[in-house]
């Protein structure tokens, strides 16, 4: 289906998100939207599936003028559309899903729909069980029960707002795989990314947005270097790797153990030197999530020790750790990061330190004009945070950290981060380091672990390797151990 | 934001309009002349100074469990059990009366001690409700529900039971106190200064606490997310468990309060129906605090003055409960429909 | 998703407000039409009076009793207007924070210049507003304040405390159930526990007793005659217990005749149901000289007060100024107990009562016409302590002041310890 967007207007009080867009993607066409965080990509994606409506502009479908007044129209109108934040997931069965969002029909018929899941499984090579529960699933494979709703749900535009962040490598291969198939049946794919790798292998065509306008479009082959200048007005290099790892430990870890529901983790060590910064590699739930919760107190270890600056704090809580200078910020940024309903300004002072019973409003004020600068924050110091655009939203994320602190522990830190910010951001973490911080951080990016990490331990169905020294690894060895090859070495030192 | 209030504003407004024109509607066709009918409300609210003392005398304990749904709504708590948490009150204050009553001690020093132990069975009561949410992982509505039954139990065991009027059983209550045990009232009224001062307080503390504390500010947090809290640090449960004390108390002061100042013995249902107003109060002003001082006036004001329709407009005396809960289910339909509203422009 | 629970519970626990204040609505629009022939002939400044009912003004019960004797004076004396409140009682959901003084008080406010209390349960707020309004005349119905005899004898000028003989009707209503009774066993469904309802309760055993040994010749031992509480005058749900629940349990466990002493008519209803269902079965209701039509197929009788004579002719001593204070405890017109003009306490005999009882009963009427006095002794307490000694004549205050049951009676006393 054709989708051609005129002179889309859309303001949130001062800030003007959507500036005259102007934008025509024919039926087939995979459309890449780049931009910098905060430049109003998901504003525009939201317009057009109908979360919110614009100011003032027209949709064309095929042609034809359409108004679209909610995700209930949009769908009717065969547009649906993958979330940045995947909305919650409530403990549903796949097939219930299904039809949670089915308009017609007084009496499901479950038999019917499950066997309509399993011929769109076949026709993707998708593996999902439509009588397993949503909320059992991985983030790679949400997505993939999302599209396939959203095409049994009828979408001929399907809209993806930065879905490459937190799914492995090889997932990614099969979406891709999966996005190209539904272009050639002439459907239209709409892909928000930051990486422009990815986009360079998908699309064909980009888009470019800076603060609310179109910049630019461009066919391929991609210049890279021209859409970074589109995009920030600037070249954009990385900066020199180097390391900040001192003398003395901050975290060590002895003979660990820790399990869940799901997988074991065992005899982990590790010696966490002062101003380091150990990345944590693996596919989405091969036990970095366990090892870094065990190092802070959040899941109690079955067998070893936990020691933090020399104290040690086995089977203590997470609040014990934090008074001793640890902290956490996982990757479900809204769920357990920032409160909704709250302002900019109450996070940075819940964040801090408790000074007495009253709050010093002005203090609070300055703290929160000082962390929007440094942390070059799109928003007001009394912004509630869910209206902050993702990458604002992880920034504020990072902005909450304390100084000092000894043990920075991070899921995707970079996730949903513009190039530039991401840079930005690992410049303020890096000067932690000088100060003496040691970092430990999971991510699905190889080129941020291998840029940014003094050591790697990379993890594969509850086993980890020993930290091994980054500048030894290339993406290409990572690639493999994360994929479950190459462990042979650790595997008989383990059993010996 | 500026626009944002106007907007919220008008659609209060126009629910209330709303509200009006269906209880005129109601009392149309209940034969009762509208017009004359809400003058009748207004002067037997406002018409006398004894009817405003009436009003005033209801505005105090509705003051007083509105602060304190506040708090535990702040928390993200459904403190539904506040009608059991001011009977308790209730009973702890008679219970302290009772203890002392025949000693020495001055009356003054015993009237505090009982309003001190009310103040501790309601918070009592609450923290029951919040260790069968916290450690028993009974939800605070069905654990709420359940201690205000067992509250009224206790009411009817004391009532016909220990405490019964010698030679009587009834459902009428207690013997009343001694008169110098009551709370000081204005002459010839049943209108407690104390009370009121108290009750005042009550909300202002609360204004203040949610408002410009860390305390409350926590408590928000926890109320909001309380995974995304207890990451930055909050003590969750403790905060829960301190929001449903903290409304105890107020609940229990309430009770105590209409022990001492207004039926001077203790009675079944002698949280009348205190505490659900409170929580409709709570929903109506959208949790704003700066709000409960006027809108409970107001509900006061239709409690005393719908009693008029009764006597001069032969109407039923649930009236005023019906036309309550109508204005209260406009104005949150109307909250709802803003909500969409705002979320589409 | 997560902010849509507490929309919802809200809007739930709203609309069950709304519903549940709704069950009770409907009353509002049967108000009867109050005598509008009386107004037409209405004199310079129209007599108002306030009445405060503890229960319904329909309850077809005692506040139904007062309610239409209200109604009586309005016809008698041209121009009087009654205001009223219904469902006025101790902790009542209608009037949140409200003593009842402070509703009478309301009242005052539209003119009225004498109020009624018509239950005991307002006894002490009834004297502290006569108390602050002095202006105001005052009936505490049943009340004992300004009794010289009295135990708590308090001078109150401008109260009338006024009380029927109900002694006699529960006591024509006892001998009814002992005439009827085929297992000998009477219940006695007792609304709550002070001196009025043991003393009625008594009464209505002594009649039982008189007319079960006298007339039927059979021997005291055999019968039965059990009293249950239910706490208050009528159920209030969740604090009192169920009356209907009291009287199925009479008639499942034998007992084939219940008395009523509480302000609503379960007992008759229950018994209707039992009848239909086969079983032999009987009610006495109370209060409310129509509550036979309930269910005539298992009524044996109503004992009734009827209030009307004594108000009209109190208030016309506020109207004319000769008004005195005091007691009054009317008895029934023995000429004609059911003489709606001059009889305080009235019995109704019922259709379900056969032609030989019928008979019975009048003899039985004529009997206490003639003087015959059950509270005489020897009359021993429950306990067994000897409250009246043989051949003596109770007074009217150890009448009044009954301290427990009789021997021979089953049932609490006191309340529980
Ligand atoms: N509900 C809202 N209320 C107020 N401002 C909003 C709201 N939603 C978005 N904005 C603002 O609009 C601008 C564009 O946001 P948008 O989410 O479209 O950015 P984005 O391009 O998707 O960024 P990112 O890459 O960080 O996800 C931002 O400045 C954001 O703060
Ligand atoms: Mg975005």
């Amino acid at each position: 289906m054709k989708v051609e967007l005129r002179n889309i207007h859309k303001r949130f009080g001062k800030v003007h998100a959507s500036n005259d867009i102007a934008l025509t993607i024919p039926a087939g066409t995979i459309q890449g939207i780049l931009g910098e965080n905060g430049a109003g990509k998901s504003t525009l994606m939201k317009i057009l599936s109908g979360f919110i409506q614009a100011d003032s502009g027209e949709i064309l479908l095929d042609d034809r003028q359409v108004s679209i007044k909610s995700p209930a129209d949009a769908i009717q109108l065969g547009i649906g559309m993958l979330h940045q934040d995947p909305l919650d997931f409530p403990p549903m069965r796949l097939v219930d899903n299904f039809l949670l969002g089915h308009a017609g029909g007084l009496f499901p018929n479950h038999k019917e729909v499950a066997w309509d899941i399993q011929k769109l499984n076949a026709q993707f090579g998708f593996a999902l069980d439509p009588e397993a529960y949503v909320d059992s699933l991985t983030v790679g494979e949400r997505q993939q029960l999302e599209i396939l709703r959203l095409l049994w749900l009828g979408a001929r535009v399907l809209i993806l707002d930065e879905p490459t962040t937190g799914i492995s490598a090889s997932q990614k291969t099969k979406l891709f795989e999966t996005l190209r198939k539904l272009a050639e049946q002439g459907k239209t794919i709409i892909f928000v990314s930051h990486k422009l790798e990815d986009v360079d292998v998908l699309c064909h065509k980009v888009a470019v947005l800076t603060a609310g306008k179109l910049m630019g479009e461009m066919n391929p082959p991609f210049d890279q270097k021209k859409l970074v200048e589109l995009m920030f007005g600037k070249e954009i290099s990385l900066g020199e790797r180097y390391s900040a790892a001192a003398e003395g430990a901050t975290l060590t870890l002895r003979d660990l153990a820790v399990e869940d529901a799901r997988l074991q983790l065992s005899n982990v060590n590790l010696e966490l030197r002062a101003g380091e910064v150990v990345g944590l590699a693996g596919m989405e739930g091969s036990g970095q999530g366990l090892f870094i919760r065990a190092c802070c107190g959040l899941l109690r270890p079955v067998h070893g020790k936990v020691t933090l600056n020399h104290l040690d704090l086995t089977g203590k809580s997470y609040h014990v750790y934090k008074q001793n200078g640890a902290t956490f910020l996982p990757a479900s940024r809204m769920e357990e990061g920032l409160v909704p309903g709250l302002t900019l300004t109450e996070h940075f002072i819940l964040a801090e330190e408790t000074q007495g019973v009253f709050i010093n409003q002005e203090r609070g004020l300055v703290l929160a004009e000082e962390r929007i600068r440094s942390f070059n924050i799109r928003g007001t110091p009394t912004s509630v945070v869910e209206s902050l655009s993702g990458g604002n939203q992880q920034r504020a994320l990072l902005a909450l950290l304390r100084t000092p602190l000894s043990l920075i522990l991070l899921e995707h830190p970079t996730r949903g981060l513009d190039i530039e910010s991401a840079i930005y951001i690992w410049g303020k973490l890096k000067e932690r380091c000088k100060q003496g911080s040691s970092i430990v951080f999971a991510s699905s990016d190889l080129e941020e672990l291998l840029q940014y990490s003094d050591r790697v331990i990379v993890f594969y169905s509850g086993k980890s390797t020993p930290p091994l020294d980054a500048r030894s690894l290339t993406a290409g060895k990572l690639g493999e151990l994360i994929g479950g090859a190459g462990w042979d070495e650790w595997e008989t030192e383990q059993s010996a | 934001m500026k626009k944002n209030i106007w907007i919220n504003l008008g659609f209060q407004a126009g629910a209330f309009l709303l509200a009006l024109l269906i209880t005129t509607l109601i009392l149309i066709f209940a034969g009762a002349p509208p017009l004359k009918a809400y003058g009748s409300i207004l002067s037997g609210a406002f018409g006398s100074q004894k009817n405003l003392i009436a009003v005033l005398i209801s505005w105090s304990p509705l003051l007083l469990t509105t602060a304190g749904v506040l708090i535990t709504f702040a928390a993200g708590l459904w403190n539904i059990g506040i009608e059991g948490q001011m009977t308790l009150g209730a009973i702890f204050a008679t219970w302290g009366l009772r203890l002392f009553q025949d000693t020495n001690v001055s009356p003054a020093l015993i009237i505090a001690i009982g309003l001190l132990f009310g103040m501790a069975g309601g918070a009592l009561w609450a923290a029951l409700a919040g260790a069968l949410k916290t450690f028993g992982g009974v939800n605070e509505i069905f654990g709420g529900l359940g201690l205000n039954f067992v509250a009224t139990a206790l009411t009817i065991y004391l009532v016909f039971g220990p405490w019964k009027r010698p030679g009587v059983g009834s459902m009428s209550g207690t013997k009343p106190f001694d008169e110098k045990l009551w709370l000081s009232t204005l002459p010839g009224t049943a209108l407690s200064p104390w009370g009121i001062g108290l009750s005042i307080l009550a909300v202002i503390v609360v204004f203040i606490l949610l408002r410009g504390t860390y305390f409350g500010l926590k408590l928000k947090a926890v109320g909001k997310n309380m995974r995304s809290a207890f990451m930055l640090g909050v003590p969750t449960w403790q905060y829960s468990m301190f929001a449903f004390l903290l409304c105890g108390a107020f609940a229990g002061l309430a009770g105590a309060i209409q022990v001492e100042a207004v039926y001077h013995r203790l009675l079944p249902n002698i949280s009348n129906g205190y505490g659900f107003l409170g929580l409709l109060v709570a929903m109506l002003i959208n949790y704003q605090a700066i709000w409960v001082i006027p809108i409970a006036f107001f509900f006061a004001a239709l409690n005393v003055g719908s009693i008029q329709l009764q006597i001069v407009h032969k109407m039923d005396s649930s009236f005023a409960g019906v036309l309550q809960d109508l204005l209260v289910l406009l104005i949150l339909l109307g909250q709802g429909a803003r909500e969409r509203l705002l979320k589409k422009a | 998703m997560r902010k849509l629970f507490p929309r919802l519970a809200a809007l739930a626990l709203a609309l069950m407000l709304v519903l549940s204040a709704c069950g009770q609505a409907p009353a509002a629009t049967e108000a009867p039409a109050a005598a509008p022939a009386a107004t037409e002939a209405a004199p310079s400044e129209p007599f108002v009076f306030g009445v405060i009912l503890i229960g319904a003004r329909n309850d077809k019960g005692y506040s139904q009793a007062h309610y239409e004797a209200g109604l009586y004076v309005e016809q008698k004396i041209p121009g009087a207007k009654m205001l009223y409140l219904e469902n006025v009682f101790s902790g009542s959901p209608s009037y949140p924070g409200q003593t009842t003084s402070q509703l009478a008080s309301q009242l005052v406010d539209q003119g009225a210049k004498l109020i009624v209390f018509n239950s005991d349960d307002m006894k002490d707020e009834a004297l502290k507003f006569a108390k602050e309004n002095p202006n105001i005349y005052v009936i505490g119905a049943s009340d004992d304040w300004t009794w010289k005899d009295g135990k708590t004898y308090t001078p109150s000028p401008n109260q009338i405390d006024i009380m029927g003989r109900m002694e006699y009707g529960k006591m024509m209503a006892g001998c009814a159930a002992a005439l009827t009774s085929k297992t000998g066993k009477i219940g006695y469904l007792g609304p709550l526990i002070n001196d009025e309802t043991r003393r009625l309760a008594a009464s209505a055993y002594l009649g039982a007793k008189h007319c079960w040994t006298e007339m039927l010749g059979k021997d005291a031992s055999e019968l039965q005659f059990k009293v249950t509480w239910i706490g208050f005058w009528f159920n209030i749900p969740g604090v009192t217990a169920d009356p209907t629940q009291v009287a199925d349990d009479f008639y499942n466990s034998g007992y084939d005749v219940v008395i009523s002493g509480i302000d609503t008519t379960e007992n008759i209803v229950e018994a209707k149901k039992m009848h239909d269902a086969g079983k032999e079965v009987w009610a006495l209701p109370y209060d409310f000289k129509d509550n036979c039509n309930v269910a005539p197929d298992v009524c044996l009788g109503v004992p009734y007060f009827n209030w009307g004579p004594a108000y009209l002719a109190t208030m016309k001593t506020a109207i004319d100024g000769t008004w005195q204070e005091g007691f009054q405890w009317n008895g029934p017109d023995w000429a004609d107990i059911n003489n709606p003009d001059t009889s305080a306490v009235g019995f109704v005999k019922g259709d379900a009562l056969s032609a030989e009882n019928s008979a019975k009963i009048d003899e039985f009427i004529a009997k206490l016409a003639g003087g015959l006095d059950l509270w005489t002794g020897p009359i021993n307490l429950q306990d067994g302590t000897n409250y009246i000694a043989d051949g003596k004549a109770a007074t009217d205050a150890e009448v009044w002041y009954l301290p427990q049951l009789l021997e021979g009676m089953e049932g609490q006393s006191v309340p529980s310890n």
